[in-house]
């Protein structure tokens, strides 16, 4: 079965989807949508989302930016289509209950959010040591992601709170809370510092260092930083008997490096005691497969009815509700926000 | 199939170099020439390499010490140009194991035995299957603590050692005492390079287990640094336990026609980077271009580098595969 695709945003992300889609087959794209046409595109483009309806597609893949994302969302459900959109989902949890109502009312139709890093192999491969059981209990997670802010920083629409609904940790750390709460729960009890150090000129944070526990007591800390100037993801699972870490992670721009799965065992004294530093085997994982599982994944849900997994509009709303719960748990930064807000109305 | 790299402490240059070794050595030396010296031994001369099956032709001389060994340039295995008996073998290890020869049952090889069980556990978990069930092939006769250790390190597994004992060609016996066992997992850490057919072991094995079992062995290794720097003057080259020094590569080979797929590879071994380091500070004149300054110079640091290097690379002198029947 071959789905008609329509993509709504043919940006970097809405391309990278196109190529996955080309790889697996089981797509054909007959049209795409951005606010300019592309000569050299590969399929019909138009610059009215709406016209992508004239081509009559069965799936609408949805790479607009946060703040048109529900919109697009709600149309595609409500006229009948399956729905594969980019993450964030929208700019806060209000956004997601909306795309949960339409998602309700469409009935069987397919909504699949792209939180990709779920699918990456060295995350898999630690989910499959951590549900062995061997490794025990899991105590608590560590993790950091970060980059260097970038070109055009300020002027990018990720930086513009009205479009993106925050700053780098709604658009990277988000990744890192969706891991947290893919190996643990949802967590509730939140507490946190948000930051903006370097990019001052915008009114999102550049770093957001958050400490949160679950209903089991398990304790994560994230760091999400634009100002990691060195690109960083590494993400640590401390267990009773040993340890995951997963170091770099594979993305479109190759600058997090590799990703290496370490992991150990404990090895124990006489009195059952670990001794520090076991022996680690570490694993490399070379080659990005994300985009072609995620698209994999998405194909069987809509034409083979398989549940989806990965990219739930349950996990959608778990983790945008995190987001904001980190960001609310920074009294100061909700006063820096609530004075910008004021001062643009004023402007306005 | 993937990669893994061991990460652990440098050993100390002791554990191969040290009295108890050296004294090992010279008696499995001893044992070796008695039997070249001896009239009655059947020799069966290898006619290709052990590993990948190209003619011996194509090999080059490896050592010509004591027996003569040769290298496959096809697949850089390290074989001995002519094998006695798999039963006298055997009689040979029991022999030096009766006489504890070098086994030093107050040395601590707890981390040895840890790190066999880990790996069982992680590719166990990895594969998301059981292997519940695990039957030791000669490991416990070489290391008589290892099986107290499984007991009381090894949790919700458990472990038939079959012992060391003289063996025909064929290895029947072994078939025989595995086949009643029907494991969900073999492991073999110390087999490959003492045996006289390792490829009728592996054979044996392969027929007498369930499709699916997971075979892990471990072995020397021919790609090491070690073995292509110093060659049969490595410390850890005692004739008689390296028959067959597999790479990589002629392991795969072998296990491609046994019928047996790879599911990983690794080269854990520790002691290259000390070995080379030992001999190159020890030997005044040793002259290699590169290596000699690069050992002269190194630190403790340097060193672990260097073997963490080799490990990524598949280039130490030990090697471990995950197969599955
Ligand atoms: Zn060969």
């Amino acid at each position: 079965m071959t789905l008609r695709v329509a993509i709504i945003g043919y940006g970097k992300m809405g391309r990278i989807r196109h190529e996955a889609m080309e790889r697996h087959g089981g797509f054909h794209v007959v049209v795409a949508c951005d606010t300019a046409v592309d000569p050299a595109a590969s399929c019909p483009m138009v610059t009215d989302p709406m016209a992508v309806y004239d081509y009559n597609p069965d799936v609408i893949v949805c790479s607009v930016p946060n703040k048109m994302i529900p919109d697009v969302v709600c149309t595609a459900l409500a006229r009948g289509k399956h729905v594969f959109s980019e993450k964030p989902p929208g700019r806060n949890s209000e956004d997601v209950r909306r795309m949960m109502g339409a998602e309700k009312a469409a009935g069987d139709r397919v909504l699949k959010f792209g939180f990709n890093h779920r699918v990456h192999d060295a995350i898999e491969e630690a989910k499959k040591l951590i549900d062995a059981g061997t490794m025990g209990e899991l105590y608590f997670m560590r993790g950091v992601y970060g980059k260097a802010g970038g070109p055009n920083y300020a002027q990018n629409w990720r930086n513009d709170p009205a479009q993106s609904g925050g700053g780098i940790l709604i658009d990277q750390g988000i990744h890192m809370l969706d891991l947290f709460q893919m190996f643990a729960g949802r967590f509730r009890d939140v507490q946190s510092f948000v930051q903006r150090n370097f990019w001052t000129d915008v009114p999102v944070e550049d770093n957001a260092f958050a400490l949160m526990k679950n209903a089991d007591g398990i304790v994560a800390s994230v760091h999400s930083s634009a100002t990691q100037w060195q690109h960083t993801f590494r993400l640590e699972l401390y267990l009773r008997n040993g340890f995951v870490s997963v170091d770099g992670i594979l993305s479109a721009s190759g600058s997090y490096g590799t990703e290496v799965l370490t992991v150990a065992l404990n090895r124990l004294d006489e009195g059952g005691n670990p001794i520090p530093n076991p022996e680690s085997q570490e694993l490399r994982f070379t080659e990005d497969k994300s985009w072609d599982k995620e698209i994999a994944e998405f194909y069987a849900a809509v034409a083979e009815d398989e549940p989806l997994r990965c990219g739930t509009s349950q996990q959608a709303l778990d983790v945008m509700e995190l987001v904001e719960a980190i960001y609310a748990a920074d009294p100061e930064w909700c006063r820096i926000v609530q004075d910008h807000k004021v001062q643009e109305n004023q402007e306005g | 199939m993937q990669t893994p790299v061991f990460l652990d402490h440098l050993p100390d240059f002791e554990t191969v170099a040290g009295e108890k070794p050296e004294q090992y050595r010279l008696t499995r030396n001893k044992a070796l020439l008695d039997l070249m010296l001896d009239c009655s031994t059947d020799w069966t001369p290898r006619q290709a390499c052990p590993a990948c099956g190209r003619d011996r032709l194509k090999s080059r001389n490896f050592s010509q010490t004591l027996l003569e060994f040769l290298r496959c340039t096809e697949c850089n295995t390290i074989y001995a140009q002519r094998v006695p008996d798999q039963k006298v073998l055997d009689q040979l290890r029991l022999e030096i194991i009766e006489a504890q020869v070098g086994d030093d049952p107050g040395k601590d090889r707890e981390f040895e035995f840890t790190s066999l069980m880990n790996w069982v556990s992680l590719t166990e978990a990895r594969l998301q299957r059981r292997l519940d069930k695990v039957v030791d092939i000669r490991f416990a006769s070489q290391a008589p603590r290892w099986p107290e250790a499984t007991r009381r390190l090894s949790h919700g597994r458990s472990w038939d050692f079959l012992s060391l004992t003289p063996e025909n060609t064929e290895f029947d016996e072994l078939c025989a005492r595995l086949a009643h066992l029907s494991p969900k997992a073999i492991l073999m850490p110390a087999e490959l390079d003492r045996v006289a057919d390792p490829e009728a072991l592996m054979r044996a094995i392969k027929q007498s287990v369930a499709s699916g079992t997971v075979i892990f062995v471990a072995s020397s290794c021919a790609d090491g640094l070690e073995y292509e720097i110093l060659g049969a003057d490595s410390p850890s080259f005692i004739p008689l336990d390296r028959l067959t020094v597999f790479s990589i590569n002629g392991f795969q080979a072998l296990s491609a026609r046994v019928g047996l797929s790879v599911l990983e590879v690794s080269t854990p071994g520790r002691l290259d980077a000390v070995i080379l380091d030992r001999y190159f500070k020890g030997t005044e004149n040793a002259n290699i271009p590169f290596w000699s300054g690069f050992f002269q110079e190194a630190d403790k640091n340097r060193l672990r580098d260097l073997q963490i290097l080799l490990q990524r690379s598949l280039k130490s002198g030990i090697l471990r595969f995950v197969l599955e029947a």
